[in-house]
């Protein structure tokens, strides 16, 4: 590029987490005066590469320069110095403190706070408030005014319109216009294309963990986008066989009916159903209210309105228990959340079923043996190896964690991102698990951030974006359907 | 997808009377608690004076100390099992040295005293941030062997304090003004400060949400050191206040057992959160001295003691449930 020093210039940057290569080569040029926005699918690296550049974590090898001299930050506090100031994913506020208390851990200015906080058209915010009163959007224009305070060169917003309703997204967009209008940079990180197409100079895309390609980001040009996050297509993967089946003529009366439900901070009047026998993928990017509905429907979480009925009969869930003695099991995506690391895979299996073998007394045995013995065989876990659950490889966790479910007839199956960090041999057994047990007559609802999945295991798949389904595709839709839906293209033909 | 932007309402301001209630409300119940407490007493005694609230003041200092001890550490989300055991250490080390010394002398082994319990304290801090082991494994470990540290050094009850030191500590008998005046000198000089310091918030802070203070640049090791340093001090004037109430050293485990358990309670009567990150130290301090009343007062009203221990553990129940059950009612508003 013929572009002068760039500002920010980071080269070859690279992380792993014990096995797992988060970031190879990761390259990043954001000039001065520009709004560079960080694109990506889920697990591409971006994160990890904010988390590097913001001082969160160190990296493993690569150099990130500033104007030529070279930033290495231990801290996110360090940054200020070096006129890099960041609003992280989280808030970075303590819950217990007041704002002002807050901003004296920074080192920050209150009277600068409210200054940005007014420019911002904020006004009446009171920095006395103790932070676990403020409201979360106004807690993430407290991160930007406090980030805008310090005068930054460098402004890192990362994913901070994604709590924002969309006046308060407008406001944070001014903001970067004023700061490139200043000849500062902002590097800018959302899940919303629109705003990147509309707001930003330039826009560099991650993919496994490195970067692919940098280009301005106009309009018209979001295919271009999301081909890069995809990444060219790989052939052969018809091998692996499709297992859903579109277009099946009848899936017979719903069974799981979700009517108007909204919970959380963004799920927002969510409507579905599911029939037994059939398998609805859903998918969106982080963020979109996924966690909420799959709260609601495994009953931790009672949704603010709306109902859910099972087999007709409304699920009045105050814990999940009550919803698996309706019926319903939850498949977590992290595993750790739902086995028993140190208890061996008999018990495992037997305790959410153990209220079927439990009554006054103490377990029968023989029951439960009879149980596990059979799911143990269908899931085809080697047993050898473990007596303990933790020694399972990860996939072995998984199958599991479903098998479980499997002991005792569950016909109502949720699945939270099943195969994350899984093999492709595990995967494969466990998309045939999930036909297996929608053959069965189960109702299955499988949340995934793989798209790819939605094609292999799906009936129909349903896109949330913004915490509303938007779009209704048949799982042959193709990746790059999927992707527009989730970041809020949708098509008049697709939308449901 | 063009939606009226709707205008997102910059959220009211909570009102003056609610903030006070809810930062200081359950310091301030505790005080019209105590100061029932005290009524109550006064009514028991006849000639209600100087001889009892001497009494009750120097009594509760020792447990005010540790309680202030074990508090800064619960607020930085934490937990202290060894304030006790290094208490009873300063009391033997401080009781041996003032053996025969002159005021003069006694007074700089008071010194020493302090600075070596807050080293010690803050040693154990750094044991905890360097091991990353739980606060509980560490501190318990270092419980032990601060009694028996206290046992090699004085073999058995032993020393003596200067009686000019003691009286200056926790009065004559009569004079509850010197235990009154330690109590808010240290809390006024070295707390209040502290407090209100960058150091302070920081330690509210890693109590409170410790990714987040990270985020924020506490360096979260040294603050979890500094608040075991600062727990380090209150415990040092505790010791010295249990040689000046004593007039010797005394290296028991069960004493030191005794004061850890007290300190546990008065900070969960003192409205500090186990949690961490929530509380003030004057609940804690308030609380000690309600623990201290409540014994004598049963004792007076004829219930017989073992019953006025079960009572007691009673009471602290029915408090902290009542605090929660008006904590739930709050926000439910």
């Amino acid at each position: 590029m013929t572009d002068a020093e760039p500002l920010l210039h980071a080269e070859a940057v690279a992380k792993s987490y014990g096995a797992v290569r988060a970031l190879r080569s990761a390259d990043l040029r954001v000039q001065p005066g520009e709004a560079h926005a960080l694109l990506g699918a889920n697990g591409a690296g971006k994160s990890t590469f904010v988390k590097i550049l913001t001082g969160v974590i160190d990296k493993d090898a690569g150099r990130i320069t500033m104007d030529g001299e070279p930033v290495a930050l231990r801290s996110p506090a360090e940054g200020y110095e070096r006129g890099i100031a960041s609003v992280f994913q989280d808030p970075a506020m303590i819950p217990d403190l007041t704002v002002k208390a807050n901003l004296r851990l920074t080192g920050t200015d209150p009277a600068a706070v409210t200054a940005e906080l007014e420019q911002l058209g904020i006004h009446g915010l009171d920095l006395g408030e103790r932070v676990s009163d403020v409201p979360l959007p106004f807690l993430r224009m407290l991160d930007l005014a406090r980030a805008l305070a310090h005068k930054p060169r460098l402004l890192i917003l990362d994913e901070i319109t994604a709590a924002l309703p969309s006046d308060l997204s407008a406001k944070v967009t001014e903001v970067m216009a004023r700061q490139t209008a200043a000849g500062g940079s902002v590097l800018f990180i959302s899940h919303r294309l629109e705003e990147v197409i509309e707001h930003c100079d330039m826009c560099t895309v991650f993919r496994d963990g490195g970067d692919v390609a940098s280009f301005a980001p106009k309009d018209g040009r979001e295919e271009r986008i999301v081909h890069s996050m995809l990444g060219e297509v790989a052939s052969g993967q018809a091998e692996e066989g499709r297992r859903s089946r579109a277009g099946r003529p009848d899936v017979g009366e719903p069974y799981l009916v979700v009517r108007g439900v909204s919970a959380g901070e963004v799920l927002n009047d969510v409507n579905f159903s599911v029939a037994p026998g059939e398998v609805v993928g859903i998918t969106a990017l982080e963020g979109q209210g996924q966690e909420a509905l799959f709260d609601v429907l495994a009953g931790a979480r009672r949704p603010r309105t709306g109902d859910i009925q099972v087999d007709g009969e409304a699920l009045i869930a105050r814990h999940p228990a009550a919803a698996i003695s309706r019926g319903i099991s939850l498949v977590p995506a992290d595993r750790t959340m739902a086995i028993l690391p140190k208890r061996s895979i008999r018990e495992n299996i037997a305790l959410p079923a153990t209220a079927r073998f439990w009554r006054w007394g103490p377990i029968s045995g023989r029951k439960e043996t009879r149980a596990v013995n059979g799911a143990v065989a269908r899931l085809s876990i080697d047993t050898r190896a473990a007596s303990q659950a933790r020694r399972l490889s990860g996939g072995n966790q998984q199958k599991l964690t479903i098998g479980r479910w499997l002991a005792e007839g569950f016909r109502t199956l949720l699945l939270f991102d099943p195969t994350r960090g899984i093999d492709i041999g595990t995967k494969r057994q466990i998309y045939d698990l999930i036909r297996e047990l929608a053959e069965e007559g189960a109702a299955v609802v499988m949340y995934t951030s793989e798209l790819r999945e939605i094609e292999l295991v799906c009936d129909r798949a349903l896109v949330l974006y913004h915490g509303r389904i938007v779009a209704e595709l048949p799982p042959d839709a193709g990746e790059e359907a999927l992707l527009r839906a989730a970041h809020g293209f949708v098509d008049a033909e697709a939308g449901a | 997808m063009t939606e009226v932007a709707p205008q997102t309402a910059v959220p009211r301001p909570t009102s003056a009377v609610a903030r006070f209630r809810q930062r200081n409300g359950w310091v301030v119940g505790l005080a019209l608690l105590l100061a029932g407490l005290i009524f109550l007493r006064s009514t028991q005694v006849a000639n209600f004076g100087g001889f009892e609230l001497r009494a009750l003041v120097a009594g509760g200092l020792m447990l005010a100390f540790v309680a202030m001890a074990q508090g800064v550490v619960v607020i930085s989300g934490g937990i202290n099992l060894a304030v006790g055991a290094l208490m009873v250490l300063a009391n033997c080390v401080s009781a041996l040295l003032m053996e025969d010394a002159s005021f003069a002398m006694s007074i700089l082994v008071a010194i020493l005293t302090v600075i070596g319990t807050a080293l010690l304290s803050g040693l154990m801090g750094w044991i905890i941030t360097v091991s990353g082991m739980p606060d509980i494994v560490v501190t318990l470990a270092l419980h032990f062997t601060f009694v028996g540290l206290a046992l090699f050094i004085l073999g058995g009850p032993g020393g003596r304090a200067n009686p000019d030191f003691a009286n200056m500590i926790v009065g004559g008998f009569s004079n509850p003004w010197p235990a009154l005046l330690w109590l808010s000198a240290v809390f006024c000089l070295i707390w209040l400060p502290f407090r209100y310091s960058r150091s302070g918030i920081a330690t509210y802070a890693i109590g409170s949400d410790r990714q987040a203070a990270f985020l924020t640049g506490v360096i979260v090791k040294r603050a979890r050191v500094k608040a075991y340093l600062i727990s380090g001090v209150f415990v040092g004037f505790a010791g010295l206040v249990t040689t000046a109430l004593l007039g010797s050293g005394s290296p028991q485990g069960t004493v030191a057992l005794g004061a850890l358990l007290s300190s546990v309670a008065a900070v969960v009567l003192g409205g500090v959160a186990l949690a961490g990150g929530r509380g003030q130290l004057l609940g804690p301090v308030l609380a000690a001295f309600v623990l201290t009343l409540i014994p004598s007062i049963l004792l007076s009203m004829g219930v017989n003691s073992n019953i006025a221990t079960l009572l007691q553990g009673l009471i602290i129940i029915v408090v902290v449930m009542l605090g929660g059950f008006l904590e739930m009612k709050r926000r439910k508003l």
